[in-house]
């Protein structure tokens, strides 16, 4: 019995709460006055604060998939075209976004968990609700949509400073001329590619918000639930964006 | 007026309140008083619908909250004014947008009647400074007071204090008494103070209610307090230094 | 000075959505702030082509392939593709698939039409240039033919060398086999002529050389005319053979013996760096055709003097 409990009945039970808080939520999306100042707050916390780590790590990785790429791939057989084909898909489709979705699983999902559950176990939550005011739509629409927004803006940095660290490696470190990686990279483009990674990091936006308000929103038990909460956020974070990165790769490519 | 019903109330395998019931006369102030731990808070957030009672029934105004939707409730509550037990201020906010918070949310007031209304508020808990300060900034009774400052921002019918001047030394626990008293007296508000303080019960309470291991143990008017015979209230009284009942 | 969050959030987006935009034509090779036109096409065969494959005028890379499907109604292939606005496509011109899948380098070629003649509007229409399904003919017959060829040139091998030692041999024979002499030395001049023939193919085979897709721009309808013919040819040349090997058992007999490459042409024909030369079969049958194409009143002449014999 106890097995059926931790296997079915309480997963169960948290996807129930999970979605009933997101109905809870988008039921108040009408209510734009009470989210609406929220809204560019967590825009900023959510995207423009987290500009400069997504496009420090997109550069080095973008430099390094070029260096790698040279590394494994160019003999005298192998044109060094190929660095392009190489380091511009991958960014576009899975480099920008993963790697903007896992460093937001730390720095955006432990933050909204951490800040949610404080609210919760100094009864701030309580209190929003006391006043009449719904709680759901003030605090978690706003950090949702913010990153339903601001998460395809970070894939577009992420992808834009990658490829040209990617570049810029490349050239200056001698491994391919600008052109030669320009001509690799356009070979093999396809217009979806970029809109398939625009999907990819709204649904990534949309998991990693969403489910760190869920573990902030119902955060039991003092600090140290708080601090159970921002890890599991985190944790739970990356793993469902990896299960949506295979989910829409499997559906959509 | 406010009525709970015989609810009882359980967290997980731990009951806490057991077929509670207390009647709240309109324009009276109920003290509710009780060892720690008895269940006054969990009781308090019964009243406006924070928590849902396993069994029984709150009627506010007559209207069963449990059975209203989200939205009715919504504004039933906008009704109350609650100071929670640890103030619950926003610690993104300053103490000025805490206390400027309710009025901006439900009112269409103007930034400078806002700041007029934040700036009397905060005088009358005696901190008309502090409006820059992050709550972080403030001692915990300073963030009590403000904390205070906000529950009554909007005047409302209702206002709920858990334990307002715990934490406070006696002159300034005072003047917090004497606000509790002038916003009953003149605006006709209903109060529920929960308190370990026997000086505010005697000085602001029209009745008190004794909450005994989660169980209503006593209820009654401060005359009747003090011609109580029992011996549990009494021994709760008397640990606060006060003498009531016969003398022996 | 201090922007408000809305100012802030919003100028990101603005920013974000121009790189995206601005990105995505690049990689597309689409000029950065200049317009496209917008070209539709159909063709009988895709032969590989898909979205983001290049538009070439002249070599010219001027747009890129948007979509392709097929069309229900004429069960060709509809090509959506656009252009470079600031290239008129007249009326007249057409359209064809050129480069080779296996090696990921499709694209749609333009052949202008007359320069006077009016442009073709947004959204019009391009001719596809009318063309049988080459590249796949020619990969699935390939083996078979260079199979034949191999089979035949074989067969004639063996019965020439067969002849040769008839003709230079005084030991007694079968009966069978003395009458069929005459015959025989017929035949041994008429496989003689073709040796040379053959040998000469071969030679072209092995030094030939150009890119398979040179031969598939310009000469395609041609060149499927010389694929039938060599195809008829090979059919003929076998069935002939066949009737010949069936006149008498001896030599049949003497085949087994003496198909184990002797002669020249046997050694032409077994020796391994003509396959090692040629890096596939494709490029030797490139290579065939390619001769074929430049000679092939040759190959025509041949089949004549097979139908004669
Ligand atoms: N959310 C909760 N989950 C589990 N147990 C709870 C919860 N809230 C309260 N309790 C339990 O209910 C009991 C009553 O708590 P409550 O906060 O009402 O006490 P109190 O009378 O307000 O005490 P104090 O005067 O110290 O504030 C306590 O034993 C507490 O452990
Ligand atoms: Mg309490």
């Amino acid at each position: 019995m106890p097995l059926v409990r931790t296997l079915l009945v309480e997963p169960a039970g948290s996807v129930g709460r999970y979605a009933l808080l997101l109905w809870k939520a988008f039921a108040t999306l009408g209510d734009m006055k009470s989210y609406r100042k929220n809204i560019f707050d967590q825009m900023v916390h959510v995207g423009l604060e987290s500009m400069p780590i997504v496009a420090l790590a997109a550069a080095f990785s973008g430099a390094v998939t070029t260096v790698q790429a040279a590394y494994q791939l160019v003999s005298p057989l192998i044109p060094t075209s190929i660095i392009g084909s190489i380091v511009v898909p991958s960014m576009i489709l899975e480099l920008g976004a993963v790697l903007t979705g896992f460093i937001l699983a730390g720095r955006v999902g432990a933050r909204i968990a951490a800040e949610l559950g404080t609210m919760r176990v100094t009864e701030q939550i309580d209190a929003l609700e006391a006043m009449g005011l719904n709680s759901v739509g003030y605090l978690i629409v706003p950090r949702v949509l913010a990153g339903v927004f601001m998460f395809p803006v970070l894939y577009v940095v992420a992808s834009f400073v990658g490829i040209t660290g990617g570049m810029a490696v490349g050239v200056f470190g001698g491994f391919v001329p600008l052109g030669e990686f320009v001509a690799g990279a356009r070979e093999f483009f396809q217009p979806f590619d970029p809109v398939f990674g625009l999907i990819k990091s709204l649904v990534f936006g949309f998991t990693i918000t969403s489910i760190s308000c869920y573990k902030g929103y119902f955060t039991k038990g003092g600090a140290e639930g708080v601090g159970r909460a921002t890890t599991e956020a985190a944790v739970m974070s990356c793993v469902y964006l990896l299960v949506a990165d295979l989910f829409l790769a499997v559906t959509l490519l | 007026m406010i009525k709970v019903d015989n609810i009882s109330k359980s967290f997980g395998d731990k009951q806490v309140l057991f077929n509670v019931s207390l009647e709240i006369r309109e324009g009276e102030t109920t003290a509710v008083i009780g060892r720690s731990g008895s269940g006054k808070s969990v009781l308090m957030k019964h009243i406006i619908g924070l928590l849902i009672p396993d069994e029984g029934r709150v009627f506010v105004d007559g209207v069963n909250i449990d059975d209203i939707s989200y939205a009715e409730l919504r504004k039933v509550r906008q009704q109350f004014g609650v100071l929670f037990q640890g103030g619950a201020l926003f610690d993104s906010m300053s103490a000025f947008e805490n206390v400027a918070f309710p009025l901006r949310t439900f009112t269409s007031k103007s930034d400078s009647e806002i700041a007029y209304e934040v700036h009397q508020c905060l005088t009358m808990v005696e901190l008309p400074d502090v409006g820059k300060k992050m709550p972080s900034e403030l001692s915990g009774g300073m963030q009590k007071r403000v904390a205070l400052a906000r529950a009554i921002a909007l005047r409302p019918r209702y206002i709920l204090y858990d334990e307002p001047t715990s934490g406070l030394d006696p002159e300034t626990s005072n003047t917090i008494d004497d606000l509790i008293k002038s916003l009953a007296e003149q605006l006709n508000v209903t109060s529920i103070v929960i308190t370990h303080d026997m000086h505010s019960v005697l000085s602001i309470a029209d009745r008190a209610a004794f909450i005994y291991n989660g169980r209503m143990h006593w209820v009654g008017t401060i005359d009747e307090l003090h011609a109580s015979t029992d011996k549990t209230l009494c021994d709760f009284v008397k640990a606060n230094e006060y003498q009531i009942g016969p003398r022996s | 000075m201090k922007y408000s969050n809305e100012i802030k959030v919003g100028a990101t987006i603005i920013i974000a959505t121009v790189i995206f935009i601005l990105g995505v034509r690049y990689f597309e090779d689409l000029p950065l702030f200049r317009g496209t036109h917008q070209l539709e096409t159909e063709l009988s065969n895709a032969a590989g082509l898909i979205p983001g494959n290049v538009v070439r005028v002249n070599g010219v890379v001027v747009g890129s392939v948007d979509a392709v499907r097929i069309n229900p109604q004429t069960n060709g292939v509809r090509v959506g593709f656009h252009v470079d606005s600031g290239l008129p496509i007249p009326e007249g011109s057409r359209t064809m698939v050129s480069g080779f899948d296996a090696l990921g380098v499709v694209r749609l070629d333009i052949a202008l039409g007359p320069a006077d003649n009016p442009r073709i509007p947004e959204g019009g229409f391009v001719e596809g240039r009318v063309t049988t399904d080459l590249v796949a003919e020619l990969t699935d017959r390939a083996p078979l033919l260079f199979d034949q060829v191999d089979e035949i040139v074989g067969n004639v091998n063996a019965v020439l060398g067969d002849s040769r030692v008839l003709l230079g041999s005084d030991s007694d024979l079968q009966g069978a086999l003395l009458s069929a002499r005459r015959s025989m030395t017929t035949m041994d001049n008429l496989l003689r002529t073709q040796q040379a023939n053959i040998a000469s193919a071969i030679e072209n085979v092995n030094g030939a050389s150009g890119s398979f897709n040179t031969f598939m721009e310009g000469n395609a309808d041609s060149l499927a005319a010389a694929v039938s013919g060599l195809n008829a040819t090979m059919a003929q040349l076998e069935s002939t053979l066949d009737g010949l090997d069936g006149t008498t058992a001896a030599i049949d007999e003497l085949l087994g013996k003496l198909n184990r490459g002797e002669g020249t042409l046997g050694l032409l024909l077994n020796d391994e760096t003509m396959y090692h030369r040629t890096d596939s079969l494709l490029t030797s049958l490139q290579a065939l055709i390619d001769d074929f194409q430049v000679n092939p009143g040759k190959y025509l002449k041949e089949m004549r003097l097979v139908d004669l014999f």
